[in-house]
C-alpha cells in the first residue's frame, strides 16, 4: 500500500525530475506505459472474478475510437467519459451474454466478441474504415504536459478504483466468486451482480485508457486499436507482477515497459528474444509474481490482503 | 448448384488442415491440461524444416512431412520436460504465461535466423489441378485433407484401441487415478505433448506448400484453432472434427454468397463461436 | 618531412572542409514492414559510408526501430530529437506510423526526408510543414500509373477486372478511387476484400468465377502471393492477367513455377539499365554480397546521396540551409532524374518522383522484366499470359 503510494508520488512529480536530454522520450515513454498499465488492472479487475477476459482490446478500441469520434464536439475530457461509457455498455450487453461461461470458454467468448467489434469498425464508414482516424491531441495540444498529466490521471484513477475494489465487500464477493460459483451462491453472493459489476469497472477503465491513447497516438486504425496484443499484454502484465492485487499490475506494466524499452534501445535486432526468455524465467522462478517476491521477503507482515 | 457443390467442396477442404492444428491443440489442453500458445510457433518450425531443406538440398515437402513430425516432436518433448513440466501444478494462468514467453521467444528466435521475409518453397506438384464433372480442386489440398484425415483416424484409433491410448484418455479424465493404476503420468504427458507439436509440425509442412513459411504463420491458424478446440468443448478430440467442418463451411459460403464477404469471413468465423458458446451455455440447466 | 606536413595541413584542411551531420534514421526494423525496412536501411548505410569515404561530407546515423507501430515509433521519435539531438531525420515509410509522427515533427521540427507513406492522409497531415520533402509518389501517382496500364491493356482487347484487395489500409486506400477510374476507363470492375495471410482464397475466386474477369487485380502482401497464384490455377479461374500489387514478393518467388506469368508494378528492378542504377547494384552486392529486389534499398540510397549533395552545396550544417539547397537539388538517381516541386495537389512543397517512376514487370522464366511502359519495357508483356 505504501509502496503503491510512492510509485503514483513518483508519477506526479516525475516530470520535474532532472533528466536533462533523456526528459521528452521518457515522458513519452511513460505515458505509454501508464496506458498499458491501467489497461492491465483493468484486466486484473475483472480476472478477480475468475474470469479471464481478451476482450480488453476491443474494450481498448471502443473507448479509442468513441473518444476520437467525440472529442471535437465533447472536448477532451467529455470524449474520454463518453469512451469509457461505450465501453461499459459494450461489457453489459457482452457480460450478460457470457454470463455462464467460464474459463477457458468465457475467455474464447471474449475473444470473438473482440474480432467481431475490430470487424464491425473496420466496415463502418464513420470511423475511416481501413484507411484509420484521425484524433486531435489532448487540450487542444495547447498545454505541453497536458497529455503527460492526462495519462498520469487515467493511472491514479486506475490504482484507486483497483484500490477500492480491494477494500470493499465487493472484493470478498469476488474471490468467493473466484474460488467457485456454487460455494459463492452457498455463502449467499449474488455472482451475476459481482461478476456483472466488475466487468462494467474494469471495461469502463480500459475505454478511458483508450481513448487517452488515442489523443497521444493521434490516428487510429482498426488492427493497431482492437489489436489482439494488447488484450494479451493485458493479462501478460498481472501475472508477471501479481495477481489480485493492485500493486502487481502497477509495479508489473511499468517495469516490464520499461525493460522492453530498454531491450530495444540496447540490444535491438531480436530483443523480444531476450523479452521472452525473460518472460519464461519469470513464472519459472517467480511463481506468484513481482509481488510474490515482495511478500517472500516480508513473511512475518500480516496477510495484505491488497498489496 | 454447381456454385454450391464447388463451395461446399472448398469449405470441406479447408477444414482438413484446421482440424489438424486444433487436434493437435485439443491433445495439449485435453490431456496435459496446458493451453499452449506455443503452438503456432510449433507449425512455424515445421513450415521452416519444409522450406529449409528444400532450399538447401531440394528435399520434396512429402518427405520433409515426416522430418518435421520427428524435429518437432523433440521441440516439443523437451520443451515440456525443461518447461511444461515445472508448472504444471501451478495456475492456469501462469502456464499460459509460460507459453506466451515461449512463444515470443520462438518466433522472434526465427526472425533473428531467417528475418521477416515471406519464403516459399516450389514442389513440381504445388499447382496441379483435378475437374471432376464441373467441379474443380487443387491436388495439394485434396492431399492435406486426406492426410488430415488419415492421421486424426489414426489418432482416434490410438486413443480408442490401443493400451497406450487408454492410458493418455485416463490420465485427461483423472490425474490422480492412473498413478495408483500404475500408469505413468509424467510419460504419457510427455508423448502428448510431444504428439501435439507433431501434429503442428505436420500441418506447417502442409502450410509451406499451400501458403508460405514465415515467422508468424503459426499466428492466424492458432487462433482459429483454439477457437474450434473450445467450441468442440474441451476434450472432445472427435468434436473438432466437426467444429472445423462447420466453421470452414460458413467460411466458404459467406464468402461465395454474400458481396464483399471475402471482409466478413473472419468476423463470421468468430460470430459462429460467439452464438454457439453462448447458446450452449444458457441451453445448460 | 616536408611531404608529412604537406599532408597534415591537407588533412587538416579537409576536416576543416568537412560538413559533418547528425542524421536520425527511423525505420520500421520490426512488425509488419521489416522487410521494407531493413531494404531501406541497407541502402542508406551504404551511401553514407560512400559518401563518408568521399570526405566532403560525413554523416554520423543514428538508427532507430520504429516497429511498425505508432505507440513505438512516437517515443523513438522524441528520443532521436532530444536525445540522440538530430535535425534531419530520415523515415516515415508506413503510412499509418508516419501520420502518427506528424504531431511530434511538427512539434520538434526536423528536416524530415520521407521514405515511403503513399498515402494523401499522410500529404494532408503534413501540408503547411515547410521542412517536409517526400520521395516517393503519392497513392494517385500509384493509381495514375497503373491506370496508364491498365489503359493499354483495354486496348488489348481486356474488359473485365476482379480486384482482390485486402482489408487493411494498405489494399483499402484507394481501392474506391481505383474502382471508378478503371469503370471510367471502360472496364466491368467486381471488388472483393480479403484479410491478409489468411491463405484462403478458394471461396472468393469460386465467386469471381461467374464473372468472367480478364484481369485479376489483387493488392495485398507477400504472403498472399503464393497462395491466389496457386488457388487462381485450382479454382479453375483462368483469367488472361494476374495483376499484383504488394509492397514487396516472397524470397523465392521468381523460381517457384507458379509465378510465371504473374504481372506486378514496382519503382525499380535490379535489371534496370540506368548508370546509377547499375552503380547501385555494383555497390549494394560488393558491400552485402547479395543483390536485392526491394526498391525501398535504392530509395534509401537516393535519400542520403541527396542529402550529402545539398550539405555539400549548402556549405553547412545547418539544416535550414540544407532544406533550401535540397530544395535546388538535381540528380540522377537510380529510378532516373530526381527534382523536388510542389505536389500535384499543392498541399505540400516538396515531392521527389512521381508516377513516372513505376514501372510494370513480368515473371518471365525465372526472372521479373519490365514489360511497361515501352520506354523500358525488356520483354513484351505476355498477354495473355496462362494461370
Amino acid at each position: 500500500m505504501r509502496l503503491v503510494g510512492l510509485i503514483l508520488g513518483l508519477v506526479l512529480v516525475f516530470p520535474v525530475f532532472p533528466l536533462g536530454r533523456w526528459q521528452a522520450f521518457t515522458l513519452d515513454t511513460a505515458q505509454f506505459a501508464f496506458i498499458v498499465t491501467v489497461l492491465a488492472l483493468s484486466w486484473d479487475l475483472l480476472a478477480r472474478t475468475g474470469q479471464l477476459s481478451l476482450a480488453q482490446g476491443a474494450f481498448f478500441g471502443l473507448g479509442a475510437y468513441a473518444a476520437g469520434l467525440s472529442a471535437p464536439a465533447l472536448g477532451t475530457i467529455g470524449g474520454l467519459l463518453l469512451g469509457a461509457a461505450v465501453a461499459a455498455l459494450s461489457s453489459l450487453l457482452l457480460g450478460l451474454a457470457t454470463l455462464r461461461l467460464q474459463g477457458i470458454y468465457f475467455a474464447i467468448a471474449t475473444l470473438a466478441f473482440s474480432e467481431v467489434m475490430r470487424t464491425l469498425v473496420l466496415k463502418a464508414e464513420f470511423t475511416g474504415g481501413a484507411t484509420g482516424l484521425p484524433v486531435a491531441p489532448a487540450f487542444g495540444g495547447s498545454w505541453v504536459l497536458g497529455g503527460y498529466y492526462l495519462a498520469a490521471a487515467v493511472l491514479v484513477l486506475g490504482v484507486l478504483t483497483s484500490l477500492w475494489v480491494g477494500r470493499s465487500r465487493l472484493s470478498y464477493a469476488q474471490a468467493a466468486a473466484r474460488q467457485g460459483e456454487a460455494v459463492a451462491r452457498v455463502l449467499g453472493v449474488a455472482v451475476v451482480r459481482v461478476k456483472l459489476l466488475s466487468f462494467l469497472l474494469s471495461s469502463a477503465l480500459a475505454g478511458l485508457a483508450g481513448g487517452v491513447y488515442a489523443m497521444k497516438t493521434l490516428f487510429l486504425s482498426p488492427y493497431d486499436a482492437f489489436g489482439l496484443g494488447r488484450a494479451v499484454e493485458a493479462l501478460v502484465i498481472p501475472i508477471f507482477g501479481g495477481l489480485y492485487t493492485t500493486l502487481g499490475p502497477l509495479l508489473g506494466g511499468l517495469l516490464l515497459v520499461a525493460l522492453e524499452t530498454w531491450l530495444r534501445l540496447e540490444i535491438k535486432d531480436g530483443y523480444l528474444v531476450v523479452y521472452g526468455l525473460i518472460l519464461i524465467l519469470a513464472i519459472l522462478f517467480m511463481p506468484k509474481g513481482l509481488v510474490g517476491l515482495w511478500r517472500a521477503r516480508g513473511k512475518t507482515a500480516k496477510e495484505d490482503r491488497n498489496a | 448448384m454447381e456454385l454450391l457443390l464447388q463451395t461446399l467442396l472448398n469449405g470441406v477442404l479447408a477444414a482438413g488442415v484446421y482440424a489438424l492444428v486444433a487436434s493437435g491443440l485439443a491433445l495439449a489442453v485435453g490431456v496435459v491440461g496446458i493451453v499452449n500458445f506455443a503452438h503456432g510457433e510449433f507449425l512455424m518450425i515445421g513450415a521452416f524444416v519444409s522450406y529449409l531443406l528444400f532450399a538447401a538440398r531440394g528435399i520434396d515437402p512429402l518427405v520433409s512431412l515426416g522430418v518435421a513430425a520427428v524435429a518437432v516432436f523433440l521441440v516439443g518433448a523437451i520443451s515440456y520436460y525443461g518447461l511444461i513440466r515445472p508448472v504444471l501444478s501451478a495456475p492456469e494462468l501462469n502456464q499460459m504465461l509460460l507459453t506466451f514467453g515461449l512463444s515470443v521467444l520462438l518466433q522472434n528466435l526465427a526472425l533473428l535466423l531467417f528475418g521477416a521475409d515471406t519464403r516459399v518453397v516450389s514442389p513440381p506438384y504445388q499447382g496441379a489441378t483435378l475437374s471432376l464433372g464441373g467441379l474443380s480442386f487443387g491436388v495439394v489440398p485434396f492431399a492435406a485433407f486426406g492426410l488430415s484425415l488419415l492421421i486424426l483416424l489414426g489418432l482416434y484409433w490410438f486413443l480408442g484401441r490401443t493400451r497406450l491410448g487408454f492410458a493418455v484418455r485416463a490420465v485427461a479424465q483423472n490425474r490422480l487415478a492412473p498413478g495408483l493404476l500404475g500408469i505413468e503420468t509424467q510419460q504419457v504427458y510427455l508423448l502428448a505433448f510431444g504428439l501435439s507439436a507433431a501434429l503442428a509440425g505436420i500441418a506447417g509442412v502442409m502450410l509451406s506448400v499451400m501458403l508460405y513459411a514465415s515467422p508468424t504463420v503459426g499466428f492466424a491458424y492458432t487462433l482459429k484453432a483454439f477457437a474450434i478446440v473450445v467450441m468442440a468443448g474441451l476434450g472432445n478430440l472427435r468434436g473438432v472434427l466437426w467444429a472445423a467442418l462447420a466453421l470452414a463451411m460458413a467460411e466458404a459460403l459467406v464468402s461465395t454468397y454474400v458481396p464483399g464477404g471475402g471482409g466478413w469471413v473472419e468476423a463470421v468465423f468468430f460470430l459462429v463461436i460467439f452464438a454457439v458458446l453462448t447458446w450452449r451455455s444458457w441451453r445448460r440447466t | 618531412m616536408k611531404r608529412v606536413l604537406v599532408g597534415l595541413l591537407a588533412l587538416l584542411g579537409l576536416a576543416l572542409a568537412q560538413t559533418t551531420l547528425r542524421v536520425g534514421v527511423l525505420l520500421p526494423l520490426s512488425g509488419v514492414s521489416s522487410v521494407s525496412g531493413k531494404a531501406a536501411l541497407n541502402g542508406i548505410q551504404l551511401a553514407a559510408d560512400q559518401v563518408n569515404a568521399g570526405g566532403k561530407v560525413k554523416l554520423e546515423l543514428v538508427t532507430a526501430d520504429d516497429g511498425t507501430d505508432p505507440a513505438k515509433a512516437v517515443p523513438a521519435l522524441t528520443k532521436l530529437m532530444t536525445v540522440d539531438k538530430v535535425d534531419i531525420v530520415i523515415g516515415g515509410l508506413a503510412s499509418g506510423v508516419t501520420y502518427a509522427l506528424s504531431g511530434p515533427i511538427k512539434q520538434y521540427k526536423p528536416l524530415f526526408l520521407c521514405i515511403g507513406a503513399a498515402s494523401s492522409v499522410v500529404e494532408n497531415a503534413f501540408s503547411g510543414y515547410d521542412q517536409f520533402f517526400h520521395y516517393h509518389p503519392w497513392d494517385y501517382h500509384n493509381v495514375a500509373a497503373a491506370l496508364d496500364f491498365f489503359k493499354s491493356l483495354y486496348s488489348q482487347g481486356a474488359r473485365k477486372v476482379a480486384i482482390l484487395y485486402e482489408d487493411g489500409p494498405f489494399g483499402s486506400a484507394g481501392i474506391k478511387i481505383y474502382q471508378e477510374q478503371l469503370q471510367k476507363a471502360g472496364y466491368a470492375v467486381q471488388a472483393e476484400p480479403f484479410k491478409t495471410g489468411s491463405g484462403n482464397f478458394t471461396a472468393i475466386l469460386t465467386r469471381f468465377k461467374a464473372f468472367k474477369p480478364d484481369i485479376l487485380y489483387w493488392i495485398g502482401y507477400d504472403v498472399d502471393a503464393l497462395p491466389i497464384s496457386t488457388q487462381v490455377r485450382q479454382v479453375g479461374l483462368a483469367p488472361k492477367l494476374v495483376y499484383g500489387a504488394p509492397p514487396s514478393w516472397p524470397v523465392g518467388f521468381d523460381k517457384n513455377p507458379l509465378s510465371s506469368d504473374v504481372v506486378g508494378m514496382t519503382a525499380w528492378l535490379p535489371s534496370v539499365s540506368n548508370t546509377e542504377s547499375r552503380k547501385f547494384s555494383a555497390a549494394y552486392k560488393k558491400q552485402y554480397g547479395e543483390i536485392t529486389d526491394e526498391y525501398m534499398a535504392p530509395m534509401g540510397y537516393t535519400i542520403v546521396l541527396s542529402l550529402a549533395k545539398a550539405a555539400e552545396a549548402a556549405g553547412s550544417a545547418d539544416k535550414d540551409k540544407i532544406a533550401e539547397a535540397l530544395a535546388k537539388v538535381r540528380m540522377d538517381t537510380p529510378f532516373g532524374p530526381l527534382a523536388f516541386k510542389p505536389s500535384d495537389t499543392g498541399k505540400t512543397q516538396y515531392q521527389g518522383f512521381d508516377s513516372s517512376i513505376w514501372l510494370q514487370f513480368q515473371y518471365l522464366g525465372g526472372t521479373r522484366r519490365p514489360v511497361f511502359p515501352k520506354s523500358v519495357a525488356a520483354r513484351p508483356l505476355r498477354y495473355p499470359g496462362s494461370y
